[in-house]
């Protein structure tokens, strides 16, 4: 009998939360946590969500196990039909892409996301780029942001790296307010922006204005270790409440669909000792 | 410009070589790469133009990994326009690509995949831009000057115009093909038939060719020979990249790649290049090296059925 789940299985069930039933959810390549919450999702309380898979663009698959690269055709395993990238795109541009899941190697208190280069013009590290979340920032109805690096580290020089900080860079992936600090909601686009934001530290909705506020932790985090690993003041929720732990079911499901550990691969090894009690 | 008319390739019979397929890429070309992350990438085709010793590409496209990743490590690139390079969550970012466009000898062109499909859309319809409303608010304006703002005449919103990509070459890498270069995709095609309908020049390598007839019985997506300029049978022309249902993603292989690519660009080039590209004049003296029929036999165990196909990833089958 499970008593114990890990963070990553915390994270999915925070993630999969923030999916109603009856849309068009897609996720992109280089994220099992993403991957894995849709398929909970869908075998919970989201049984009519249309599922499109990242890279392979397969409609509601049934893949006997995550794989270590996206575009593999384990991925795509049991899909009743397959998009093409124009097609999946074409959705998101017309409105009818209900939620995608956006990440970043910075991530702005607007929830603005840089996965394009460190430092800019001038770089100073190149980051691997966003894919299509530039497009889909603009163009998805609602974007949850994650990330598993919240907790900042020294660098070698010792200087401490914030995850979330004032603000990104480069933005990759558009938030609430643009580079020139121009609310994005006067732009036209097509999407309301990011909703969420699931940390390995708590769980932040952005305020009215877009600006980013905690709304939660988990049991093990304190308020202090989120403002202490926070590079911005991050606005607080009259109350912070407690991220709950996934159902038994759900921890087994997600077991049994990644027996290899790929989502482990996104966590820090200290993260992925840590515990919560599903009792 | 995408006003220029473009090719039809009619011959009856385009079969070629590697090497004279690698020999229509010449340098300052603008290249649109097949497949994308670890799938069906025309690996092969790259290894034969790097070792040509081609250079000043641009390479175009959207999810991309070990494909442009080598190529950054050869000295072939010049810019890199490219959506994604890296190895995902499995390996993380890409070595090579990093320390080319950190130093700046290639220079980083980031775009965004449909940002690409609008632009060869414009291509392929022959018009020299395409609107589109994303993009708006972010730095990729300030990446690409390029790019031109309007109010539509009809609605009054502003909107975002990007110009054609009309790339001097794709290359792709194709299940199957028959002489006259008609070509069957099987699985997700990427951005595979978009880049073969809007570039000037389209190389494909393929598993197998077979008789015309039989490519009618295969179920894909087709792409009609006269885009094809050239066709090349190279069977595991892919690897170490998948092309199901022929073998999937060698993990162990990559696995060796990208820890030569980690240790810089002088063990790279010892441990890498000198034995998979430059040390393999011909694509039989790389499967050799990569192991042969032990190798493919390996990879084709996929098709066991799940448990096999989950050995292929686990850590322990990377000794």
């Amino acid at each position: 009998m499970t008593i114990t789940c890990s963070l990553g299985e915390m994270m999915i069930a925070a993630l999969a939360r923030t999916i109603e039933d009856a849309t068009l959810v897609f996720h992109g390549f280089g994220s099992p946590l993403i991957q894995l919450a849709m398929h909970v999702a869908k075998r919970t309380h989201a049984p009519r969500m249309v599922l499109v898979a990242g890279a392979t663009y397969g409609i509601d698959p049934d893949p006997p196990f995550l794989t270590p690269t996206t575009n593999d055709w384990v991925m795509d395993r049991g899909a009743t039909s397959a998009l093409d990238i124009e097609e999946l795109f074409d959705l998101a541009a017309s409105g009818r892409l209900g939620r995608m899941f956006l990440s970043g190697l910075q991530i702005d208190r607007w929830g603005n996301c840089n996965v394009t280069t460190l430092g800019y013009p001038d770089i100073k590290l190149k980051l691997p780029g966003g894919g299509g979340g530039c497009n889909l920032s603009c163009d998805v109805a609602h974007l949850t942001l994650w990330t598993t690096a919240h907790r900042a580290q020294e660098d070698a020089e010792g200087r401490r790296r914030f995850r979330l900080i004032e603000g990104c860079d480069f933005i990759t992936n558009l938030g609430h307010r643009t580079w020139d600090g121009k609310r994005t909601r006067d732009l036209g686009h097509r999407g309301y922006g990011p909703q969420w934001l699931v940390t390995e530290l708590g769980l932040f909705d952005f305020a009215n204005d877009g600006h980013m506020r905690l709304k939660a932790l988990y049991p093990d985090i304190s308020l202090d270790e989120i403002l202490e690993n926070t590079g911005f003041k991050p606005r607080l929720a009259s109350e912070i409440e407690i991220i709950p732990p996934p159902e038994q079911s759900v921890v087994e499901f997600i077991r049994r669909f990644d027996p290899l550990k790929i989502h482990e691969k996104e966590l820090r090894a200290e993260d992925i000792r840590r515990r919560f009690s599903i009792a | 410009m995408s006003t220029r008319s473009r090719p039809v390739y009619a011959d009856f019979d385009k079969r070629k070589s590697l090497d004279d397929l690698a020999s229509f890429v010449t340098d300052g070309d603008i290249i649109a790469v097949g497949g994308g992350l670890s799938s069906r990438e025309p690996m092969a085709l790259l290894r034969a133009i790097l070792r040509r010793g081609t250079s000043g590409l641009t390479a175009v496209g959207s999810a991309h990994g070990i494909d442009i990743d080598l190529l950054c490590a050869g000295g072939a690139l010049s810019a890199s326009a490219e959506s994604y390079v890296g190895f995902e969550q499995d390996f993380g970012q890409a070595p090579n690509y990093r320390r080319a466009l950190e130093s700046g000898t290639v220079k980083a062109e980031d775009s965004c995949c449909y940002t690409l499909v609008q632009q060869l859309r414009a291509a392929i319809q022959g018009l020299p831009f395409m609107p589109m409303r994303s993009v708006r608010g972010t730095s990729f304006l300030s990446l690409h000057p390029e790019y031109r703002r309007m109010v539509c005449p009809f609605t009054g919103e502003e909107l975002l115009l990007v110009p054609a990509i009309e790339p001097d070459v794709a290359l792709i890498h194709a299940q199957y093909g028959d002489a006259r270069g008609n070509l069957v995709i099987q699985g997700p095609p990427v951005a595979d038939t978009l880049f073969a309908k809007a570039s000037r020049v389209v190389l494909a390598t393929v598993e197998e060719i077979v008789p015309t007839q039989r490519l009618g019985e295969l179920v894909g997506i087709s792409i009609p020979y006269f885009y094809v300029t050239a066709v090349s049978e190279v069977p595991m022309g892919a690897h170490p990249t998948a092309c199901y249902p022929f073998y999937p993603y060698d993990r162990a292989h990559t696995a060796l790649y990208y820890e030569a690519a980690r240790k810089g660009a002088d063990v790279f080039h010892a441990e890498y290049l000198d034995i998979f590209v430059h040390g393999a004049a011909e694509h039989t003296n790389y499967l050799a090296r990569i192991g042969g029929e032990a190798t493919r036999k390996r990879l084709v165990s996929w098709s066991d059925g799940p448990e096999a196909w989950k050995l292929l990833y686990r850590d322990e089958a990377m000794a």
